[in-house]
């Protein structure tokens, strides 16, 4: 309970700072159907703007993903690999060739040049 | 309407401008931007004013009417030595260039204080096209695709030009307002991400006066495309200085142009025009008319526009445009539009 009571006050006090804010801000107007419209310089768009959009960096996510999950897993391997000895060695050796099957595939692929 | 705490603050701001700029009005824009006590914004949303000046025509005033409602309240609309639509109410018109800035602060105040009602919107409070409750999900489609949610078609799947990954396509006329083109061309475009798959000319920008064509004004736009405003409006003085007979000292400019490093954002190749002159040319024609020198202005070179943009990324596209002389645009447009209407008609 006297963990609580803090808690309250403090969503208590939030809550009115917010509704303060948005009356100190607000007109009191609705949002109007025009005044929802994407904004083109003037003109009406023709389609929804709801829509799967083509981001051109996509290639390079997926190679920084191959990367982060390489560095992912070495962090706790470093930790055990003066235990496991070359056994340890010969695991992230095989990992790591996995991956650069990965790269070299992206690399065919193109998505080294920046376009 | 009592004034709230926050309107108390945005008085003390330049008023927020957004400017829709007609025929032979450019010049006039110009001065404005050089004007402390007004901001001139990007977009209608950041605005509270909608300025008009010059004429621009009857096709455009359903593009204004659509640009007015997407100011958010309180709104005004100030006609600067243009005709305001003869259906508009209560309409604030200025013919003066000297009073253009006062008129403007004041009538922010006047929103501000509650002593001017904001405008009310020109166009039907209605969706495009009829939507609500239709479908498992009140999209208005049958299935998860399609419908048209607030009244709007959902975009489909098309081809791409460049990676060949094929997403949702945008179509939409852009302009004949938006302050990155050219004021009054509107181009069609088809977009797949930011990359421009088809544009054709709808219509052509204004013609514009003198001040609009000088090379240090047309530079001037070249560098708020790239986002260096401070640098622009040194530019936009010194063509100001230069028609008013003080000389500009072009050399400076071009220092502060190259140590800006502007031309970091413009490839070389960009833009590239039959007769082999790309964007950096073309800048390099205009230091050259600034420096006074007789050159002939970037002309297409019988490049057709839509060709010119395809394939290009928007922020590309936006300096290939503004890259040409503002008539040998027009007159591109209006041959591109007059192809199109042979091809129809084929």
């Amino acid at each position: 309970m006297d963990t609580l009571i803090p808690i309250g006050i403090v969503s208590l006090l939030s809550l009115v700072f917010v509704l303060g804010v948005e009356r100190a801000c607000s007109r009191g107007i609705a949002v109007s159907n025009p005044q929802m419209t994407p904004f083109l310089g003037g003109a009406e768009p023709k389609t929804h703007a709801w829509q799967r959009f083509h981001v051109r960096y996509y290639t390079m996510t997926l190679l920084f993903v191959a990367f982060e999950m390489e560095m992912m897993f070495m962090y706790p391997w470093a930790v055990v690999y003066v235990e496991e000895g070359p056994k340890a060695l010969a695991e992230m050796g095989m990992f790591l060739a996995i991956l650069s099957i990965g790269i070299v595939y992206g690399w065919r692929e193109g998505i080294f040049r920046w376009e | 309407m009592g004034i709230s705490v926050l309107d108390k603050f945005g008085l003390g701001a330049p008023v927020p401008v957004f400017a829709a700029v007609g025929a032979m009005s450019l010049g006039r824009a110009e001065h404005l931007t050089l004007d402390p006590g007004v901001r001139l914004v990007g977009s209608p949303r950041h605005a509270a004013i909608l300025l008009v000046t010059g004429d621009i025509g009857d096709k455009a005033l359903a593009n204004l009417r659509r640009l007015h409602d997407q100011l958010p309240h309180p709104r005004a609309t100030v006609w600067w030595s243009a005709d305001p639509a003869s259906d508009w109410d209560d309409p604030i018109i200025v013919t003066s260039s000297e009073r253009i800035a006062t008129v403007l602060s004041s009538v922010w105040r006047a929103l501000l204080s509650g002593k001017r009602q904001s405008e009310a919107d020109c166009l039907p409070d209605a969706p495009p096209n009829p939507w609500r409750g239709v479908g498992p999900n009140g999209q208005g489609g049958k299935g998860m695709m399609g419908g048209t949610p607030y009244g709007r078609p959902m975009a489909m799947t098309g081809e791409d030009i460049r990676d060949g990954l094929s997403l949702d396509i945008y179509s939409a006329p852009f302009g004949p307002f938006l302050p990155s083109l050219p004021h009054g061309l509107v181009l069609d475009m088809t977009l797949q991400g930011d990359v421009i798959q088809r544009a054709e000319v709808e219509r052509p920008p204004y013609k514009q006066d003198t001040l609009a064509a000088t090379p240090l004004v047309a530079l001037a736009r070249i560098l708020r495309l790239l986002e260096l405003p401070a640098l622009a409006e040194r530019f936009v003085r010194a063509a100001i200085g230069e028609a008013a007979g003080r000389s500009a000292d072009v050399a400076a400019l071009r220092r502060a142009f190259l140590r800006s490093g502007a031309l970091w954002a413009i490839p070389p190749g960009l833009g590239r025009t039959p007769d082999d002159v790309d964007l950096r040319d073309r800048l390099e024609l205009w230091w050259a008319a600034a420096a006074g020198e007789p050159v002939a202005a970037a002309s297409f070179a019988g490049a057709a526009i839509g060709d010119l943009l395809r394939g290009l990324e928007w922020q590309e596209a936006m300096l290939v445009l503004n890259s040409f002389d503002l008539d040998a645009l027009r007159q591109a447009c209006v041959e591109a539009m007059e192809q199109a209407k042979s091809e129809e008609a084929v």
